[in-house]
């Protein structure tokens, strides 16, 4: 393993923004941010007790010694592709990111004619300023907001640009295999800024994955921001393996709609900070996430959507699996502000626990500041149910097996509102896989 | 030939809802190629025998035995006793969303194979078909997810249907006609009568007569108070039919309440 050196001086740092021909405006923000990150408090998540876990370690760059190549089969990684469902003659849109490295790019026809940007973090602060000047940490995700946001302003050392242009219609799913080396030292502190313009429609299929744990931290923000009009499917399938902070922060203006469906299917610890603010009148965020903590884990799940505007609709549905020690925590926070009249506000958050050492929390947590709201939330925490194991069982299914259907049950009703046919497949398939080395590993310790 | 035989079995139940002994020492002995009736009153025992073959872990064995080729079968939990050849048509089958009929029993007959020989499509479907059809089953039932939002007979149909897909040695039927019209009776009759044969045998638990017109029992047990009181053919079954079970009881001279005799 790659020995990890403490973060950064100002001086290094200063390099680091000229040598890549950074912005001035945003090799200023990181100083600042620099200076002020220790001093920032920590976001504080329900039940969810991170505070030392070790999210600052790692290097700017990755160490020589692991002294990774770029190669087309260092891209593929376990976590099935998202194959696209597009026209037949239309070659898929298809973002690759290896570490920090320039990501590999291949947009379809359909992407390329609409004007449709996908570009390195850095090439792309210098071919499009104006799109980061007004959205890179202004709005969804602030970048001095706490110790997190800030550390990751100072230290962010690669990412990705997606812009779509104003009523730009993607019929096709635009697909993103971002991968982590995770053994090379590197602090990943990648960044995806995702600019909707007004009344444009995508669908997004992302996967996150981590080749290899390893001692650097992960410190990821994505930033969206949906202009008016704008409509999201956005499905993300996570399997980090470091310790992680991820933080997904969406803004929305009037009218616009985001549809989360999210599998943190992680092998690491990992804090997330997942939220909407649904600024704009009459728009809406429909987010479900499925979780599965195995092994030692501990996946703390933050999810906040805010109504801000009128007329705005926001639901959660959270469910989520724990085997062996494994700790999953779910927060559900809605919150409906002062003045944002004839809102709605709904959430479920339901845990599983298969065993009688797994840790498990779901908190729904509503905040409604004003009277002319619709709001309400279910939660659970409880057990397999032996009814549907000992009718499994007594058709020759294994104790193993029938959990994991009664599992894909639980998490059916999350599964099943994956817009992509071929996501659902992968996320099942990634359920699978995580279950089945759940059940070893528990297998193993008994 | 196989034999299935539980010996002198008593068992008892104890959790939130009840703290009772419930089976008194059960006798009953059966072959392949046979089909055995057992009747009795409610409140008896029957769905609790039924249980405890199939290793519900709600019942616990206190005394005696259950024997499948003369190997016990009470240390095995319910998955081998059925790889083993058991299958027990439920009264009440789960529902479970996102799991397809089809999924699940293809998963239930590879259970029963070895890893690297899996049925293949071609010849699962084959069979689905022609057991669909012999039920008057639409196709459809095959893609739905287990039982979720099946009706009462569909439920009773989709238990047959998993009884003929995986072709077991015993089946247990546990009141299978209850809730049943009499063309849906039929029905099942129809698909536990295909299974009839040297290499098949069935213990058809029931209230009444009325399906033992469609599967002629070779073997009728009376149950009543925790334990197998009188066994004959199909006339005993008849023959309860005109006396009712209080007749019988008094008969044979048995100091038992029933539960629901006034």
């Amino acid at each position: 393993m790659v020995r990890v050196k403490p973060f950064t001086t100002a001086a290094e740092l200063a390099t680091f923004s000229a040598d890549h021909h950074e912005m001035a405006s945003l090799a200023a923000l990181r100083q600042q941010a620099l200076a002020a990150y220790p001093q920032l408090p920590l976001p504080t998540f329900e039940k969810i007790r991170y505070q030392r876990w070790p999210l600052f370690n790692g290097n700017l760059a990755p160490e020589q010694a692991a002294n990774q190549t770029v190669t087309s089969t260092s891209m593929s990684a376990p976590v099935a592709p998202l194959a696209t469902t597009g026209a037949a003659d239309q070659e898929p849109a298809m973002i690759q990111q290896l570490d920090l490295q320039v990501p590999r790019v291949q947009l379809s026809a359909e992407a390329q004619a609409q004007g449709v940007v996908a570009l390195d973090f850095f090439q792309a602060q210098r071919e499009y300023p104006e799109l980061f000047a007004k959205y890179y940490g202004t709005l969804a995700a602030p970048a001095l907001a706490n110790r997190l946001a800030a550390f990751h302003t100072a230290a962010v050392n690669g990412g990705l640009l997606i812009y779509l242009p104003a009523g730009a219609k993607l019929t096709a799913p635009l697909t993103l295999e971002l991968t982590q080396s995770g053994d090379n030292g590197q602090l990943y502190a990648q960044h995806l800024l995702l600019v909707a313009g007004e009344n444009s429609e995508a669908t997004i299929l992302a996967t996150r994955h981590t080749t290899t744990a390893g001692s650097a931290s992960a410190n990821i923000v994505e930033e969206l921001i949906l202009e008016q009009g704008a409509q999201l499917r956005y499905t993300a399938i996570d399997g980090l393996k470091n310790t992680t902070y991820l933080a997904r922060r969406a803004y929305l203006f009037a009218d616009a709609r985001i549809d989360w469906a999210l599998g943190e299917m992680n092998d690491g610890d990992i804090v997330t900070d997942f939220n909407t603010d649904l600024v704009g009148n009459g728009s809406q965020a429909d987010f479900k996430a499925v979780a599965i903590s195995t092994g030692s884990q501990f996946q703390g799940i933050t999810t906040r959507l805010t109504n801000y505007g009128l007329h705005t609709v926001a639901n959660i549905l959270q469910h989520g699996v724990i085997l062996s020690d494994a700790t999953l925590t779910f927060n559900g926070v809605g919150h409906i502000v002062k003045g944002a009249r004839d809102s709605d506000s709904q959430q479920e958050n339901r845990v599983l626990m298969l065993s009688r050492t797994a840790r498990g929390d779901a908190n729904p947590i509503l905040l409604i500041d004003e009277n002319d709201v619709r709001a309400g939330h279910a939660a659970s925490v409880g057990r397999v149910n032996e009814s549907q194991m000992y009718y499994l069982m007594s058709r020759g299914l294994s104790k193993d097996l029938a959990e994991r259907l009664v599992i894909r049950g639980f998490l059916g009703s999350v599964l099943t509102e994956i817009p992509v046919a071929a996501a659902r497949a992968a996320l099942t398939a990634t359920i699978e896989r995580k279950l089945i080395d759940g059940q070893r590993h528990r297998d193993r310790a008994q | 030939m196989s034999v299935l035989e539980v010996r002198d079995l008593h068992v008892r139940v104890d959790d939130q809802n009840e703290h009772k002994e419930i089976l008194k020492g059960v006798d009953l002995t059966m072959k392949t190629g046979e089909i055995h009736a057992v009747m009795g009153p409610n409140g008896t025992g029957k769905s609790t025998l039924s249980g405890t073959i199939m290793g519900n872990p709600r019942y616990q064995v206190t005394s005696g035995d259950i024997l499948l080729d003369g190997v016990s079968l009470l240390d095995k939990p319910v998955d081998e006793r059925a790889r083993a050849g058991l299958f027990l048509a439920m009264q009440y089958p789960a529902e479970i969303v996102g799991v397809t009929n089809a999924e699940f029993m293809r998963a239930a007959i590879n259970a029963r194979r070895p890893d690297d020989d899996p049925i293949s499509v071609r010849q699962f479907i084959k069979e689905l078909d022609h057991n669909l059809a012999l039920l008057d089953m639409s196709e459809g039932m095959a893609e739905r997810y287990l039982n979720q939002g099946f009706s009462g007979g569909e439920k009773k149909r989709n238990e047959i249907l998993q009884l003929l897909m995986i072709k077991p040695t015993f089946a247990i039927l546990d009141e299978i006609d209850s809730g049943l019209d009499i063309d849906a009776m039929k029905v099942v009759a129809k698909g536990v009568n295909s299974m009839r044969g040297a290499a098949f045998g069935s213990l058809i638990i029931t209230h009444y007569q009325r399906l033992l017109d469609y599967i002629k029992p070779d073997v009728v047990h009376v149950m009543m108070g925790g334990r197998v009181v009188k066994s004959g053919d199909a006339d005993l079954a008849r023959k309860l039919e005109d006396e009712g079970y209080t007749g019988l009881r008094d008969e044979l001279g048995l100091d038992i309440q029933l539960t629901d005799e006034n």
